[in-house]
């Protein structure tokens, strides 16, 4: 039990979720295509090492560190976890997301268009805790007349599998168009969302205390979770999951970039606008309605003896009812969208000062703005970054990010190519490589392709 | 001439290397989950009554000298581990010119008695709110789990003067109660 409490924790650690702050437009890399279909790509070709064209972890948690709880600095660990509950806000949220891109490829079209195509596996899990929930777990019910809401609590996890196919369109000078459309399947999915309820005791009129359920309507969604026979559910299960024997759904991208002017460029996209139907393995549970108790109400009537705890349970599954549903739903993917307008400076020339490549500045900087909207969770974040060209094979991408869960969020991003060979790497929340265990979040992504450049 | 400043690729450079080579973590020490407590008081309402004159007498209208109900319970043996204190606070309110003792017995599966709340709670004649405060301590709570039901007496003590109570009398004994279970979660 002790080894899963660590591991959650440092789960915590390894980053947070879905923006890709680093990797967005960053290298034109054929990554940038996941993140904007319209990003403008200069390849006759590419393909990515299967398996290993993109390794994406985020994840994180907001309420606390490792270190807060595990430092090895003589205070007493229980002062450490109350300070930790302390300090909870009114909702902290864990979130963890996992991509591995299986098969990534592109060509140039004819009519100089980039057709872009793929296969990637997703694990994406996001729970909202709300502080009352904490508080009634970890100091009890004594407060009297406190409300214990479940209002935000929220969660979904899900595993599926995405096969992709985009475009990214030159429309003309300045403007370039991209969309991307998706078949997501899943393996499984649970999710809980627009709950309300509220728990409270009361002093009473009968007894000391009356205790309250009141307004409960709690909803969890699942669909190949809870099997009769699990022996079914082994790898031969879950590969026919991945490839479109799961719950389907579809989904858009789209995106562009547009030159303003010369040395400005400006981008967005709006990713993930989609769908799941989940028809298999379905099993939900409602918990809905009101329920008041004072008590046993002791008779003392031995010509009429009483089954106090029946009756109570009897009222109590009245009050509030459990259903179980075997129907079909349908969850919205969580929608994520970029914009990032930039501006490029300063040119290469050789050592006759002649101008090596008009088209190539080799310094760029600008802002980002990135937003996911979900019905369990939505936030925004905001981003500065600087990119460099170092000589003709490295690029790197340094990115300041502000966010609900850091202010000081420095990120980096280094992509060589040599020749045809392409590897990359990105990550963020620098500043916490100085304590690992002290980081709330932090990201990576890594990956190698093969690119032949549409001039070679 | 050598310009003072470096240049932005050797700024960038530099940072790889101190990111690369600076300390990954700080001393901790996961073993300090063996010394985690976490102390947890939940209070839940139970019993409560309010008896009139007809409660204690019999069909000829005698007094009863021990009146009792009984309460079944099934009690999950979940929170065993962890329970370290079960604490009782009963209120009672007694408008009777008549003193009355309040006891309540566990009993097992078989109906037998095996544990007696102590102490019992004493309720004065015509006594305003009284609260008692009764703990089972840590030893005895293994009790508990083997509870099935549990049996409430009320004992009517004979008057010092001879007096009784008659059906007309609108007096009534009151009784209200409440539990704190205190829960210690040592090993999580």
């Amino acid at each position: 039990m002790r080894k899963l409490v660590v591991l959650i924790f440092l789960v915590g650690v390894t980053g947070y979720s879905q923006n890709k702050q680093v990797l967005y437009d960053f290298a034109s890399l054929p990554q940038t295509l996941l993140l904007n279909p319209g990003a403008e790509v200069d390849y006759k070709f590419h393909i990515g090492l299967p398996l290993l064209s993109q390794l994406s972890v985020q994840a994180g948690f907001t309420g606390f560190s490792v270190y807060d709880i595990f430092a090895d600095d003589g205070i007493d660990i229980n002062d450490k976890i109350r300070n930790a509950v302390n300090n909870y806000g009114t909702t902290e949220f864990m979130a963890f997301n996992q991509q591995l891109e299986v098969l990534s490829g592109g060509f140039r079209l004819k009519n100089d268009s980039y057709l872009s195509f793929g296969y990637y596996q997703e694990l994406d899990f996001l729970a909202k805790i709300p502080r009352d929930i904490v508080d009634l777990f970890y100091d009890g019910n004594t407060d009297i007349d406190r409300r214990y809401y479940i209002n935000k609590l929220a969660s979904r996890a899900e595993l599926f599998g995405v096969l992709h196919i985009g475009l990214s369109k030159k429309i003309n000078k300045k403007f370039q168009l991209g969309a991307r459309f998706k078949i997501y399947s899943s393996v499984f999915n649970a999710n809980t969302k627009l709950n309300t309820g509220s728990f409270y005791t009361q002093d009473g009129n009968n007894n000391t205390y009356t205790q309250h359920l009141e307004n409960v309507n709690f909803l969890m969604q699942t669909s190949g979770v809870f099997f009769d026979n699990y022996d079914d559910v082994d790898s031969d299960y879950v590969k026919s999951k991945f490839l479109f024997g799961g719950d389907l759904g579809l989904g858009l991208d789209l995106g562009f970039t547009y030159h303003p002017k010369k040395q400005w460029i400006a981008t967005g996209s709006v990713l993930d606008l989609g769908f799941i139907k989940y028809t298999k393995n379905i099993e939900s549970y409602r918990i809905k309605g009101n329920y008041e108790v004072e008590g046993f109400q002791l008779l003392f009537d031995p010509n009429n003896p009483q089954n106090y705890w029946n009756d109570l349970k009897e009222e109590f599954d009245k009050s509030i009812v459990l259903d179980t549903l075997y129907k079909s739903y349908i969850t919205l993917r969580p929608v994520k969208l970029n914009g990032s307008i930039s501006y490029s400076f300063g040119q290469q020339y050789d050592d006759c000062r002649f101008l090596i490549n008009p088209k190539i500045y080799l310094n760029k900087v600008g802002f980002q703005l990135y937003s996911n909207i979900s019905a369990v969770h939505s936030y925004i974040a905001a981003t500065l970054f600087y990119e460099r060209r170092l000589g003709k094979h490295l690029q790197t991408k340094v990115t300041y990010t502000a966010d609900p869960y850091s202010f000081s969020n420095i990120g980096m991003g280094l992509s060589t190519q040599l020749g045809i060979f392409n590897a990359y790497f990105v990550v963020d929340n620098l500043l916490s490589l100085r304590n690992l265990y002290n980081a709330k979040s932090t990201s990576f992504q890594l990956g190698v392709n093969f690119i032949i450049k549409h001039n070679n | 001439m050598n310009s003072v400043f470096m240049s932005p690729s050797k700024i960038v450079l530099s940072l790889i290397i101190i990111i690369c080579f600076q300390s990954c973590t700080k001393n901790v020490d996961f073993d300090q989950i063996d010394d985690a407590s976490i102390h947890i008081t939940y209070v839940s309402t139970l019993v409560y009554l309010n008896l009139t004159a007809p409660k204690f007498l019999d069909t000829f209208n005698q007094e009863i000298a021990v009146t009792t109900d009984a309460v079944e319970a099934t009690i999950t043996q979940d929170s065993k581990p962890y329970l370290e204190k079960v604490e009782f606070t009963v209120v009672t309110n007694n408008l009777f010119p008549r003193n009355f003792e309040l006891s309540i017995i566990f009993y097992d599966a078989l109906g037998n008695s095996i544990y007696t709340l102590q102490p019992t709670i004493v309720v004065p004649p015509n006594s305003s709110e009284l609260t008692t405060i009764i703990e089972i301590p840590q030893v005895d709570i293994p009790v508990i789990y083997e509870t099935k039901s549990f049996g409430f007496y009320i004992y009517l003590a004979p008057s010092s003067d001879g007096s009784t109570i008659s059906m007309n009398d609108t007096a009534t004994l009151e009784l209200k109660s409440s539990v704190k279970l205190f829960f210690n979660y040592q090993k999580i």
